[in-house]
């Protein structure tokens, strides 16, 4: 199945951030907090790194 | 003063952790578990919640990884970097030897979302290793 790359990306950032709040913290509130902060960071990253490249010459 | 009681109470937290560190063998079989099916490990420990949202992500991502048709790397391989995806994707567990049974012929790399389902795969393996040390790490009294 071809998944479009964006929606790979945001998948990719959604799981690795589910798994990096359960490992990190304890309480659920804290778990949400920083999952989503991470998966924030992620697909921000990202995105800032997709238009930097855009600036590259082909 | 208070630098002294510190440094008295290093020792009394030292000495109960030790108390309670379970036997070497116990540990081997955790973490054993824990890198044959994801969470498992934390199940074995009653982190029933963590144990359920580890093995979800993971086998999420790894059945993703399978479906955009990601690469699955051999151990004899001549490029240092196919060698250290091998062993990535084998930190998965049991799930690559059953994603094989079941007649997974180990990717196509000519396919449009093979590279992203590859990289799935291999994070699914380090997102289990990251579960194994943290297993370790609570059977051992370093969290709770």
């Amino acid at each position: 199945m071809a998944i479009p790359h964006f929606i790979a990306m945001l998948l990719f950032s959604l799981l690795v951030s589910v798994a990096f709040a359960a490992l990190s913290k304890d309480a659920p509130r804290d778990r949400l907090i920083y999952g989503a902060k991470v998966f924030a960071a992620f697909v921000g990253v990202a995105i800032l790194l997709g238009w930097l490249m855009n600036l590259v010459p082909r | 003063m208070a630098k002294r009681a510190v440094v008295e109470e290093i020792p009394v937290k030292t000495k109960a952790a030790e108390a309670a560190r379970p036997a070497l063998g116990r540990l081997v079989w955790l973490c054993v578990a824990a890198w044959a099916v994801p969470g498992l490990g934390h199940f074995l420990l009653r982190r029933k919640w963590r144990a359920l949202i580890l093995f979800a992500s993971i086998i999420v991502m790894f059945l993703l990884g399978l479906t955009m048709k990601g690469l699955f790397f051999a151990a004899g391989s001549a490029s240092y970097l196919e060698s250290l995806g091998y062993f990535g994707e084998l930190c998965v567990g049991v799930a690559m030897p059953i994603a094989r049974f079941f007649g997974y012929s180990g990717g196509d790399p000519f396919f449009v979302s093979s590279d992203y389902g590859t990289a799935f795969l291999v994070a699914a393996g380090m997102l289990n290793v990251l579960a194994v040390l943290d297993t370790y790490d609570i059977a051992v009294g370093r969290k709770l």
